[in-house]
């Protein structure tokens, strides 16, 4: 067995650690995206599912088999070489232009083709597999809440948004942080399509000084540290489970202003 | 875009066996042979793993619980580069791509083996445990006979959930030039440039078909298990 030899200074200093922190902002840019735009795409393909018209509920099913399915890899491949050189040319214009939001510090740029592909694979991939996950928190609401909100006048649109997907969201709130996670940790296969993010600057640095290990070790604790922040952050701001004394106090009061309301 | 077969014609045995007959498996076979064993390994660990952790709770349990949380919260391709440097290292001599992406894979998934084995052994109750050593049985034997046998058939359909997530995680083989079916099509699609949409949608059914059909089997297992505990009552 060999012995180790660390050399942090390595993999901290000079342009590895520029190019460590410009993989890390890369990584928290995809992954804030890709969740927003991942959860677009699972509420419409959630509405698509639960549709009442059969080719959209037919379209939706296979859209979500396709992608959960199939590998990211091959995905982000498909996106990257087949889909993107077929995008409208003004589009892949505006992609590679200079805009005031495009410089990044160290000289590299938030958006690229290769960020648009992986935004693309990252967020059609989860977006299929939240959308499971919501239909699961979804058919645990009992039907009465719909009937009860259709009674009281609420639109089909009005009872999705205000009383069904809150309670969907609730119930599969757990498996929806986890595919979140996923999220952040898949987007290092981009790395593959040339996504400059901490895989990416990790293989760089291999590549530039032979600090293997010492890069490897820094991008592992980089994504515990990610995971760790992220679940904390989805938990503590994620519907928690409802607190009893919480809507009691909140039914009183309602009812208590509406009593004032009719004694004035 | 022009969709044109032919680069499917002409390389679809390169696709699905790669090198196969110059001695060097690759393709679709080496997918589905690294696929397969790597399923064995995780199947074999993760419930190796999850009853030992059952039989000795304290501090064996929680380091294998930390070490599940450790794999599970690393991207899997950092898992195969620590394992590509690493293990030539310890071992003392060069290890093939193939064995330690399947060797990475196992670990992974035995993560998620054990985590569900040991939830799916914890959901029965107690008083079974209970009754099993009250009637003379060690703690094996109550494993064995009376805890397993329950919660693996309970437990098939996650299995087979997992091991569809462990097929399509083969295609990481790709990051260490492993020629498995993406790796095969990537270069092939580096060869022809100008057939990426035909290829990538080609192994992407093949995926596809292979994940549909494993992923579809539980809901038919059950449907027939159904059946005939229908027919058993109706008799």
């Amino acid at each position: 067995m060999n012995s180790f030899h660390f050399d942090w200074g390595g993999v901290l200093t000079g342009s590895p650690a520029a190019w460590l922190v410009a993989g890390l902002v890369n990584t928290i840019l995809i992954t804030v995206t890709g969740t927003f735009v991942a959860s677009l795409l699972a509420i419409v393909l959630l509405l698509g599912r639960t549709s009442s018209a059969h080719y959209a509920r037919y379209l939706a099913q296979a859209i979500v088999m396709g992608f959960r399915n199939t590998p990211l890899l091959v995905q982000l491949f498909f996106w990257y070489f087949a889909v993107y050189p077929a995008l409208p040319e003004w589009f892949r214009d505006w992609v590679i232009a200079d805009h005031w939001f495009s410089p990044l510090p160290f000289g590299f740029r938030c958006i690229s083709p290769e960020f648009v592909c992986a935004c693309l694979g990252l967020s059609w991939f989860t977006g299929a597999f939240l959308a499971e996950e919501l239909r699961a928190g979804l058919k645990a609401v009992p039907l009465a809440q719909s009937e009860a909100a259709l009674t009281q006048g609420f639109s089909h649109w009005k009872t999705f948004r205000y009383i069904l997907l809150p309670q969907a969201m609730r119930n599969a709130w757990q498996p929806i942080v986890g595919q979140y996670l996923n999220l952040m940790k898949l987007s290092s296969l981009a790395s593959s399509i040339g996504f400059a993010e901490i895989i990416y600057s990790t293989r760089e640095i291999e590549s530039f000084n032979a600090h293997a290990i010492e890069a490897y070790a820094v991008g592992t604790l980089l994504y515990l540290i990610l995971g760790l922040l992220m679940g904390q952050l989805f938990v503590s701001f994620g519907p928690g489970q409802i607190k009893r004394n919480n809507v009691v106090a909140r039914v009183a009061l309602s009812g208590f202003l509406h009593r004032l309301r009719f004694l004035s | 875009m022009i969709f044109d077969l032919s680069v499917i014609t002409d390389n679809w045995s390169y696709l699905l066996f790669g090198r196969t007959v110059d001695g060097e498996i690759g393709g679709l076979l080496l997918t589905l042979l690294m696929s397969l064993s790597a399923g064995m390994l995780a199947l074999i660990f993760g419930i190796l793993a999850a009853v030992i952790s059952w039989r000795f709770q304290g501090w064996t349990r929680r380091v294998l619980y930390s070490g599940a949380e450790f794999i599970r919260s690393i991207p899997l391709i950092l898992v195969i580069f620590w394992l590509y440097f690493l293990l030539p290292r310890f071992l003392g001599r060069n290890i093939s791509g193939v064995t330690t992406v399947i060797l990475s894979i196992a670990w992974f998934s035995a993560a998620s083996v054990m985590h569900a084995t040991l939830s799916g052994i914890e959901a029965l109750s107690f008083g079974q445990v209970e009754a099993g050593l009250a009637s003379g049985m060690s703690y094996w034997q109550v494993l064995r006979h009376i805890l397993l046998p329950q919660a693996v058939p309970n437990l098939i359909p996650s299995y087979i959930g997992l091991f569809v997530a462990l097929i399509k995680d083969t295609s990481l083989a790709l990051v260490v030039n492993v020629p498995e079916l993406t790796t095969v099509a990537n270069q092939v699609n580096s060869r022809t440039q100008i057939y990426p949409a035909e290829i990538f949608l080609f192994i992407g059914v093949i995926y596809f078909v292979i994940c549909t059909v494993l992923s579809e089997l539980p809901r038919l297992l059950v449907k027939r298990t159904h059946q005939h505990l229908k027919f058993a009552n109706s008799i």
